[in-house]
């Protein structure tokens, strides 16, 4: 507690935009995009134009204001997440993605952590009829191809940006490991840090794991209470969540969150009852939801965070042509 | 001073301790030495007032005191400060949240949130700042409003004391109040001095069950109809409204599930959990103090300064000495309802509370003098509060027990009234 939260300077956007660190991340970045979009489409997934604005958006971000617009005369949000959406494209086909853009105005606490940006863009999977075994390793296969391609692509990047292409042998060569929320929870304890075991892992917490870490691995069983309503309540296990975050190593933190989903009408209001809100203003979602969407699994892997780990910048703003950080105005 | 009145406080006496201060927790000097005193009384409005606070004649407690002075103890040593909710507060005392009245509004609302910043107690906003309108970020004046107050109060409020709390209903929701805050720049002060909370209203005293009311104007209303419920119950020539929220639902569940998202959600800011004067009182506190609430604010039903149907203050919900009497606490248990003077805040501190809110007596302590008022009353109390926990042999507020409040035994008194009143409740 008690932690300073200073926002970093930004450079001024001439002298971001010409650094050859910038240029760097982001050509690094338009190679992970690639990779992407042929991996998905490879394995039959249609991409998707998300939404930007709509009536409700997803609630389930820590701390975080939603961007609220006058759509001729009512309250529209910006996207914090298109998770609902992407619930509902699966109405037209079983596999989907999109490259979303977000906008969160996060709390002061994130200012200093490195790893937040008030607008930022996901990599937005759903598939219908998917486990979260079937979706864990989707990702995990979808991260592997697109660190390959970086290393073998983009070497020249890596090594103007002294980046060790070594730091993703492990990645590329052994299967991510899995820990549950609750053991996380104890190895934190043991490390002698005071995380609590009903909410999400906080920063200091994560940090420290992720820092003992050599590839990526997953976080998953979240404790209810601790994420949106749309992460599906385990039937066998009341009170944990069948969803996961993927923690980046080397410190690095988390780089994407994913769930088993709430499909079911009656849970899905009563789930949002434990949000605090009145579910009447998901009207659109909860008729859609009441007359039929696909169970299903998905994710949003942060583009910007993962950027940075592929990269190894200090910050996430580095990773953004257009970085926004709490409480600064910039372009 | 406005036009500023309150039903069923004795408005002269918190004004006269707004204007007065301590000189008005006696007897006017000036009648001294030639004036046979006594019980004035002054009817009493319910039982916890009408119990009487009763001092032993043998006082360990005392003599520990004694020791540990090497003097005879006086009122003047008994210790007020205490921690309220997760905060380090000068008196066992908040201000509670004034509800969504127009009274509640504007420049009061920042003068009472000024004077409380001052004296280092931890305050309650939560006039549905709402809602009604608003869009983007801060933008429309009932934002501002509580910007602005947020602003007043963590402006006066000196190093290591106080902490601001934030009130959010389920119809707040919709606004998302708590996040508003929570990523202001504006609050950054008082989140790194860890003193932000938030308080999840589940319900409130003047009206348990029922969510906020207000009387809108026809005009403003009709803006309003896709969200709340509007009812023309004052005739279909009035050129006005009446706009009715949801009280909310809520289990053990969910209502444990909306706390540990608060402290998942912002993990800087105290919870607190306001509940209704409810027949569930105690195991809706008891869910909240587990699920890790910092406070568990009880609203009796004799409290509250919002806008209620007539039948409910009469004669819906439990009154504050029966919640106190329900609640079992296992954790930081805080009391509001008719509070202004010492007696009845220290029958509550006995009951079991941690610390007493002052609401509707603030607001008209702070409509008496904007300057000074609230400080006035609040030295008032705090001297009262002095001189009857000495008298009860004790030095600390934490010390009380229900053992010093006594509810009476004849068919004449509160005690009657008591037992009466709950075969009713249990018929």
């Amino acid at each position: 507690m008690n932690t300073p939260f200073e926002t970093p300077q930004l450079p001024h956007p001439r002298q971001h935009l010409t650094s050859p660190v910038t240029r760097g991340a982001l050509r690094l970045q338009g190679g992970l995009l690639t990779a992407a979009r042929q991996f998905l489409r490879d394995n039959g997934f249609t991409e998707l134009l998300p939404p930007i604005i709509g009536p409700v958006t997803d609630p389930g971000n820590r701390g975080a204001k939603q961007v609220d617009i006058d759509y001729y005369g009512h309250r529209y949000k910006l996207m914090t997440s298109a998770i609902l959406y992407k619930q509902a494209s699966l109405l037209a086909f079983d596999k989907i993605f999109y490259v979303a853009p977000n906008v969160r105005l996060e709390p002061v606490e994130t200012a200093g952590t490195g790893r937040h940006l008030t607008e930022f863009h996901q990599l937005d999977v759903e598939v219908a009829g998917a486990t979260r075994e079937d979706i864990l390793q989707l990702i995990e296969d979808l991260v592997r191809h697109m660190a390959r391609h970086v290393v073998t692509e983009h070497a020249e990047d890596l090594e103007q940006l002294g980046r060790d292409p070594g730091a993703f042998t492990d990645l590329i060569n052994t299967a991510f490991d899995r820990i549950s929320h609750a053991t996380a929870v104890e190895r934190l304890h043991e490390l002698g840090h005071g995380q609590s075991p009903d909410a999400e892992l906080d920063w200091p917490g994560e940090a420290l794991l992720s820092g003992k870490a050599s590839r990526p691995f997953f976080v998953t069983d979240y404790p209810k209470g601790s994420r949106g309503f749309y992460d599906r309540e385990s039937l066998e296990h009341p009170g944990v969540l069948r969803n996961f975050d993927l923690i980046a190593p080397e410190g690095y933190g988390e780089l994407c969150s994913g769930s088993e989903r709430e499909s079911d009408y009656a849970r899905i209001v009563a789930r949002i009852r434990e949000t605090g809100e009145n579910p009447a203003k998901y009207a659109w979602y909860l008729e859609t939801a009441r007359e039929g969407i696909p169970a299903s699994s998905g994710f949003g892997i942060g583009l910007q965070r993962l950027t940075r780990y592929i990269a190894g910048l200090d910050a996430v703003w580095q990773a953004s042509a257009f970085p926004k950080l709490v409480g600064t105005v910039s372009p | 001073m406005s036009a500023l009145h309150a039903v069923g406080l004795p408005e002269a006496e918190i004004r006269t301790r707004a204007r007065t201060g301590t000189a008005a927790a006696f007897p006017a000097a000036d009648d001294y030495g030639h004036t046979l005193y006594g019980d004035e009384g002054r009817p009493a409005a319910d039982p916890l007032d009408r119990a009487r606070l009763v001092p032993p004649v043998f006082v360990p407690q005392r003599l520990e005191k004694l020791i540990d002075l090497g003097r005879e103890p006086l009122f003047s040593d008994v210790e007020l400060a205490t921690t309220v909710g997760g905060f380090a507060s000068a008196l066992p005392l908040y201000v509670s949240a004034f509800g969504s009245t127009q009274v509640a509004s504007r420049d009061l609302g920042v003068a009472a949130a000024r004077q409380a910043g001052r004296l280092g107690l931890p305050m309650v906003i939560g006039e549905n700042i709402v809602p009604v309108q608003g869009y983007g970020r801060a933008e429309t004046d009932e934002q501002r409003a509580l910007l602005r107050r947020i602003e007043a109060y963590a402006g006066e409020l000196p190093d290591g004391l106080g902490g601001l709390v934030v009130q959010q209903s389920t119809e707040d929701a919709d606004a998302e109040v708590w996040n508003l805050v929570y990523s202001d720049p504006g609050t950054r002060g008082l989140l790194e001095s860890g003193r932000l909370g938030f308080e999840l209203k589940v319900g409130q005293g003047a009206k348990p069950g029922l969510g906020g009311m207000t009387v809108l104007p026809r005009a403003e209303a009709a803006r309003l109809a896709d969200r709340f419920q509007l009812q023309e119950v004052f005739g279909p020539d009035d050129p006005r409204v009446l706009r009715s929220g949801s009280p909310g639902t809520f289990t053990d569940e969910i209502l444990r599930q909306q706390i540990r998202l608060m402290r998942n959600n912002f993990p800087h800011a105290r919870v607190w959990v306001k509940l209704p004067p409810a027949r569930d009182v105690a195991a809706a506190a008891a869910v909240a103090w587990a699920a890790g609430a910092d406070a568990v604010t009880v609203d009796g039903a004799e409290g509250g300064s919002g806008w209620a149907p007539s039948a409910f203050p009469a004669q819906v919900g439990l009154p504050l000495h029966e919640c106190l009497r329900r609640v079992s606490p296992t954790g930081c248990l805080l009391a509001a309802g008719r509070i202004w003077e010492g007696a009845r805040a220290a029958k509550a501190l006995a009951l079991g509370a941690t610390a007493v809110g002052l609401g509707r007596a603030a607001l008209l302590a702070v409509d008496e003098d904007p300057q000074d008022g609230l400080a006035r009353l609040v030295e008032c109390l705090a001297l009262e509060l002095r001189l009857i926990t000495s008298a009860l042999g004790v030095y600390s507020t934490g010390a009380l027990t229900p053992e010093d409040v006594w509810f009476g035994a004849g068919p004449e008194t509160a005690g009657a009234a008591y037992r009466q009143m709950e075969g009713h409740l249990r018929g």
